[in-house]
């Protein structure tokens, strides 16, 4: 393990990352400070810059660009009560009422500190969880993992559609998209019907593009008025604070450690990402809160409730993609797809056949986290001014940039045509109110669930050893109870509706 | 149960609910299809379940989730809310006139981009779209042009030089 561990530091602790990672840094924080634009969309866009960097480095970069845009968020919901991102809502409830009392400074120094020690404890975790975890993984057989996927697309499709059926419907749609192409198994053509850009399949990174960014972007441009107006800030002089915050968090460190296990624990969850945590990690504080009543007036164990929790998603969401290859959210599976560019297969062995990439990944979210909090407090100030970019100027060049990186993926033109397809499908399901999650989950988790199904009966024709195989059952049972939870809570959400 | 007079909102959200079965219709239709397009693919001695079986499976799936999505559909859709389809969709789109022209914009790009080269095609494609969104005062269209050379002309020179990624040169 020190090996690897100082392996992964060499290639980390070099001027030409550092350099790179703290330049990813600023861009998350820059793009996620931008209202509308996501983490997500951040990362897809570094992705194209990074093919030509060694895998860690590019990882890294692609690390920092995350933990930068889980507190760029902030910005923008502490200062003008509109979440950067969907993982900064929560923030607003309390960072936006302390702003307009006259304190902006510390709304965004508590979300500055709040997120960089929910990086650290959640970073803990994943060094200590995803280890052990792969060990097991590496156990289990065809049968389990198939299950696993069926459990990872039913659980995300239940967590983040307003309706369970489309929810799935997306996994399904995702999974269908994968099959397009030669089989994972005997590369045989399918679904290509004599279409030159459909033979090769359908490049994930570039539904991606597509399905996230493109959809995204288009619907940046529905409100004309909107897109023609500028929204004013509050740039007066900021006082940030920093040693009362500190020591408000770390005298309290109940609530930030709670909120940290929160976003931990959602980011895990397949599917479940900062745009969860949260709201969870800000409903759990106020629960326990001797005086829940003034949650929502602007006060400080609120602002470090959300901020903690969707910082702490960032390492959470790692460790069932380090450990089983299954991405815990959208992010994830572009930083899995990133690997997958470099030609390393992310699964169980991936700890074992390149534990200095693993045990560098984690030293890079520590750095990350790091550089996260000198550029937030160092130059807050001109970040400020990000929030002013209008969209008629930030939105043609993205699409551009989207462009690009689709190319660049392969250097093929019919990529560009199929980029503009996948866009408009994305935008008419984003349209319809499909969740786009499950369907990106779809197109990556499609071959590993395929390969797994096929593989697991050549060895045993009988479809029973799903049923039979306890870790198997265990999964399929789960998944059957996530779907009947969704059920519930929509009866229940309903109820009031029908008897009103 | 809705008793007083009909609002444009309570409108367009029955329009949205039709235009969702409409959806399901059209992926139950192409999973049928793809279904039994799926069963004509060649198995092997090698492989209990062939090429076909996983894309059956998931097609198979897919279909039910639609067929169970139009049943649940239909069961809360008013016959009337079918006939107001057309000029919701109409007044929909009227309100998203910036959405159909960009996506318009972006596919004339995406077609010309092979020919025309990516610099020309994209610089053409920033200024277009930006005048279609900016509000028109001087200083606005001098910072789209400078905005239109940076990530056309500009950003090529990037890729070129230092990723070593050659952008489209065109046809012409």
């Amino acid at each position: 393990m020190l090996d690897s561990l100082l392996l992964g530091a060499g290639q980390i602790f070099t001027l030409s990352t550092l350099v790179f990672m703290f330049l990813g840094s600023i861009a998350g924080i820059i793009a996620a400070a931008i209202p509308g634009f996501t983490v997500t969309m951040a990362i897809i866009l570094t992705l194209p810059l990074t093919f030509a960097m060694p895998p860690l480095q590019g990882i890294a970069v692609m690390l920092s660009v995350y933990v930068g845009g889980y507190t760029g968020g902030l910005i923008s919901a502490a200062l003008l009560g509109i979440p950067g991102t969907p993982s900064a809502m929560a923030t607003t409830f309390d960072a936006f009422p302390m702003a307009r009392a006259g304190q902006p400074g510390r709304a965004l120094s508590l979300g500055v500190w709040a997120s960089f020690f929910g990086t650290l404890i959640s970073t803990a975790v994943l060094i200590v969880a995803a280890p052990p975890l792969a060990i097991i993984a590496v156990k289990l057989g065809p049968w389990e993992y198939f299950s696993l996927i069926v459990f990872a697309l039913t659980i995300i499709a239940s967590l983040v559609a307003s309706s369970l059926l489309r929810g799935l419907m997306a996994g399904a749609i995702g999974l269908a998209i994968s099959t397009v192409g030669p089989d994972p198994m005997m590369g045989r053509p399918r679904f290509d019907f004599g279409v030159e850009m459909l033979a090769p399949g359908l490049p994930f990174l570039v539904v991606l593009i597509g399905i996230f960014a493109i959809s995204q972007l288009v619907s940046e441009v529905e409100d004309a008025r909107a897109v023609r107006s500028g929204t004013a800030l509050t740039t007066r002089d900021i006082d940030f604070q920093n040693w009362a915050v500190i020591r408000e968090i770390v005298m309290r460190p109940v609530n930030l450690v709670r909120s940290s296990v929160v976003g931990v624990l959602v980011g895990a969850l397949p599917g479940a990402g900062g745009s969860i945590a949260n709201l969870l990690a800000y409903d759990q504080a106020k629960r326990a809160s001797k005086t829940p009543e003034k949650f929502g007036t602007g006060i400080p164990e609120g602002v470090v409730a959300s901020e903690a929790g969707n910082s702490a998603t960032a390492g959470g969401g790692l460790i069932p993609m380090i450990a089983l290859g299954i991405p815990g959210s959208a992010v994830d599976a572009i930083l899995m797809a990133s690997l997958m560019v470099h030609g390393i297969s992310v699964g169980p062995r991936l700890i074992m056949d390149h534990a200095d990439l693993v045990y560098g990944m984690f030293i890079a979210m520590v750095v990350a986290s790091l550089m996260m909090l000198v550029v937030c407090l160092a130059s807050m100030r001109l970040f400020l001014r990000v929030t002013e970019i209008p969209k008629w100027a930030i939105v043609p060049a993205v699409i551009v940039c989207c462009v690009v990186g689709s190319f660049a993926l392969n250097n093929r033109v019919t990529d560009l045509y199929l980029l503009g397809f996948i866009g408009l499908a994305g935008y008419a399901l984003k349209s319809l109110d499909y969740p786009l999650a499950p369907l990106v989950l779809g197109v990556i988790l499609g071959p590993i669930a395929e390969t797994n199904l096929r593989r697991a009966l050549q060895t045993d024709a009988d479809w029973t050893v799903f049923l039979t195989r306890p870790v198997s059952l265990l999964l399929l049972v789960a998944a059957v109870l996530s779907v009947a939870w969704a059920i519930w809570k929509h009866k229940k959400s309903s109820l009031p509706n029908e008897t009103g | 149960m809705t008793t007083g007079p009909e609002t444009a909102a309570d409108k367009r959200g029955e329009a949205g609910e039709v235009a969702r079965l409409l959806s399901y219709v059209a992926i139950l239709a192409v999973s049928a299809w793809l279904f039994f397009e799926a069963g004509s693919l060649p198995t092997s001695r090698w492989d209990v379940l062939g090429a076909g079986a996983f894309p059956q499976l998931v097609f198979g799936v897919l279909a039910l989730l639609a067929l169970a999505a139009i049943v649940g559909a239909l069961r809360g859709l008013r016959p009337a809310a079918l006939a107001d389809f057309g000029a919701a969709t109409l007044d929909w789109l009227k309100r998203r006139y910036l959405v159909v022209a960009l996506l318009a914009l972006f596919g004339i790009y995406l077609a010309v981009l092979p020919l025309a080269g990516f610099s020309p095609a994209t610089f053409v494609f920033l200024l277009a779209a930006q005048f279609l969104l900016l509000p028109r005062r001087p200083r606005t269209i001098a910072v789209a042009l400078v905005l239109a050379v940076v990530f056309s002309f500009g950003l090529n020179e990037l890729f070129a030089s230092v990723f070593n990624v050659f952008l489209p040169r065109g046809g012409f």
